[in-house]
């Protein structure tokens, strides 16, 4: 009797939140959208009216507006060079594979959309940026692009219930992998066998005895970034594994577009291993995507040292003459 | 930069700094005050010792009071947790309520007032004067919220347990004087100060320079209970002198004893005003801090106004109704005797608010980090 009276009040309560959805949905969803969720309608309107949709992060856009000649975007540019198809973008800063996935899962079946090019960035595949900050709200951000209703997506949120470790948590369990994880790629030996290890030996003595700091807290980060080795293991292979699979259910063409690293930098701070490391990362990616049908573009070591606009940190935002050179590559692979 | 050579050059430095934030166990000072009631209790002869480990441990860590309170006592919470329980529709009913009632607090009211307060306390000086005010509100009003839901949820999840935990709060901002406000918020601490230290150091049964010397000490040691730092200490010092001053002054005016609706009004504002300035001692990170949002607050203009969305007005309103609907009630037997459309308004009210116009921004409990 009374679980029946229980089942009665649970059932009332379904109703009153499918209603609940309703309201919502029709009053509340699209401003709150707009705010935590940007680029999913974006992606809805795009998915209508464009052949080819470019997803990037802050490498597609032009972070240096004095001396650049021209501001125009890696997808900008890569539309100018095939104008009988349209080719769309959707760009946000920090975004990596794991938060494409949800948006690349919102494409409507049987959409204009008939190929998608996904960047890669290598550095989004080391344990800096798997355990950044960053990531509790670029995963509050792919909770509202996950295809469930308004109400719970919201109530979702508001209950924390995504990703949201706390930036102690991640900081544990960055310092953790640099700590203990032992480097292994291949027959590729290491003069360090860990990240701590790597950067407590990487020094610029300088004359008076003391040290060039800015060059090694530079070589610092060009270590924390690319001393990693990529497996099938990382979990943001695993979501580029996902996207894979997604592109293959909805007949979409998938071409990942990886990004030009400063290996000169790399070299001239750290020395060859670590290019070696970043050369045995790239032969990976291209390797086992290809192996899977993706067409990879190689544009690792594609840009030179000096069309980085960041020269004192590791980032991949290129001048005009970088971002041309990485549109061209993918506008050639386009025309096919 | 330095920063980043160190942690890099350091990395062992870094794991153990993250070691002892996550040796820490969160709500450690909650079940201290409980084992050292438990300890006190026995030394005195109040209570028998337990002599099963598992079973003094089963009152230590139970689940839902350990991180946030209300602070149990032995003989209160013993007697509950070994006894067998059937599974009552009643207790079913009640602890939804409560929970109901405490998720609203939590999600709807602290959640979103916790926004606003954090606008104004990050960069005070960009605020006007207004703004700066209503900001100070805001905090009181989330840290309110924000406590007083957990201990309904704890109480709550409780009920569902068959185990009745003690009411932390009753309408607390509706309290006449300082020390109607003391018997209505955070209640297990406030008994817990008083039986083990008001009542050892000497109570009321001592002269009246001692009596005052005695209540000083306990608001203190409670400021400084919530943190090493002089702003919770100031913050325990303006609740102990205020305190000090309704008593002296008893004679003239006594606003909580009063039969008189408006001066026990008036007492409520005057109340209402003391207690949300002691919050910015509070909620400051340090003098400074406070001294900068008490300037801004008196800024007749500034570049900046808070805007508040038109739902949260909205939910705020219904917080205040259930607050001075509940007036010396809980939640649960206040709806247990309304008929099944009143209370299925109610819940459908609150369930409207918990689900369209909870705060998605990450507010973690505030007392989390006491």
């Amino acid at each position: 009797m009374e679980l029946k009276k229980i089942a009665i009040r649970l059932i009332a309560i379904a109703v009153i939140a499918y209603s609940l959805n309703s309201v919502f949905t029709r009053y509340f969803w699209e401003k709150e959208l707009t705010k935590e969720g940007p680029e999913l309608n974006k992606l809805l309107r795009l998915s209508d009216s464009c052949d080819i949709i470019y997803f990037g992060e802050s490498s597609n856009m032009s972070y240096d507006p004095v001396n650049d000649m021209i501001t125009t975007s890696i997808s900008g540019l890569i539309a100018a060079q095939i104008p009988n198809k349209v080719v769309g973008d959707v760009s946000h800063q920090a975004y990596h594979a794991g938060i494409y996935l949800p948006l690349i899962k919102r494409i409507p079946e049987g959409s204009r959309v008939k190929t998608i090019i996904v960047t890669l960035n290598l550095r989004t595949l080391d344990q800096a940026c798997i355990h950044s900050e960053l990531e509790t709200a670029l995963q509050k951000q792919a909770l509202y692009y996950s295809d469930q209703a308004p109400v719970w997506i919201h109530l979702r949120a508001a209950l924390n219930d995504y990703d949201n470790v706390s930036p102690h948590e991640r900081d544990f369990r960055m310092w953790k992998q640099w700590t203990n994880d032992t480097i292994k790629a291949g027959s590729l030996k290491f003069p360090y066998p860990t990240i701590k290890t790597w950067c407590e030996a990487t020094k610029f003595p300088l004359a008076d005895g003391t040290e060039d700091m800015p060059k090694r807290s530079l070589a610092d980060h060009y270590v924390k970034a690319y001393a990693f080795a990529v497996d099938s293991d990382n979990p943001r292979v695993k979501d580029l594994d996902e996207i894979v699979m997604e592109c293959r259910a909805k007949k979409i063409n998938l071409i990942f577009n990886l990004l030009a690293e400063n290996t000169q930098y790399a070299d001239s701070l750290v020395g060859k291993p670590l290019v070696d490391l970043m050369k045995y990362n790239r032969s990976f990616l291209v390797n086992y995507y290809k192996r899977n049908g993706v067409i990879v573009i190689d544009n690792l070591e594609g840009v030179a040292g000096k069309d980085y606009i960041d020269q004192n940190w590791t980032t991949e935002h290129y001048n005009y003459r970088g971002r041309k050179i990485i549109a061209d590559n993918a506008a050639e692979v386009l025309k096919y | 930069m330095m920063a980043n050579i160190y942690r890099a050059s350091h990395p062992v430095n870094g794991m153990i700094l993250n070691a002892v934030y996550f040796s820490i166990p969160v709500g450690i000072s909650f079940y201290t005050f409980q084992s050292l009631s438990y300890t006190f209790d026995v030394y005195y002869g109040r209570q028998k010792a337990e002599t099963s480990l598992p079973r003094y441990a089963a009152f230590v860590a139970y689940f839902p009071p350990l991180v946030a309170g209300p602070i149990e006592r032995f003989h209160h919470l013993s007697t509950q947790i070994f006894t067998f329980h059937k599974p009552l529709y009643k207790n079913f009913a009640d602890g939804f309520r409560l929970m109901l009632f405490g998720f609203f607090l939590k999600m709807c009211i602290a959640d979103n007032a916790g926004n606003y307060a954090d606008l104004v306390f990050t960069k005070p000086e960009d605020y006007a004067g207004g703004s700066v005010l209503l900001g100070m509100l805001m905090f009181g009003i989330q840290i309110y919220a924000d406590f007083s839901g957990y201990s309904l949820i704890a109480q709550g999840a409780s009920i569902w347990l068959g185990i009745h935990l003690i009411d932390n709060f009753r309408t607390p901002y509706l309290s006449a004087s300082v020390s109607e406000f003391w018997k209505r918020w955070h209640i297990s601490l406030t008994s817990w100060f008083k039986d083990y230290l008001y009542i050892p150091l000497g109570g009321n049964k001592v002269g009246i320079p001692r009596w005052a010397f005695n209540i000083l000490i306990v608001f203190l040691v409670s400021g400084f209970w919530h943190g090493a730092n002089y702003t919770f200490i100031a913050w325990g010092a303006i609740h102990g002198i205020t305190y000090l001053a309704e008593h002296f002054t008893r004679s003239y005016i006594n606003f909580s004893g009063s039969k008189i609706g408006l001066i026990r009004f008036i007492g409520g504002i005057k109340t209402f005003i003391l207690v949300n300035i002691a919050w910015v001692f509070f909620r400051a990170n340090n003098f400074e801090h406070a001294k900068t949002v008490f300037k801004a607050a008196i800024k007749p203009k500034g570049t900046g106004n808070l805007h508040i969305e038109m739902w949260v007005w909205f939910v705020l309103i219904v917080f205040i109704l259930a607050d001075i609907s509940l007036y010396n009630k809980r939640i649960d037997k206040f709806l247990g005797t309304k008929n099944i459309l009143i209370r299925w308004l109610v819940y459908s009210l609150l369930l409207a608010c918990i689900f369209m116009f909870s705060g998605t921004v990450k507010h973690p409990f505030v007392y989390f980090q006491f």
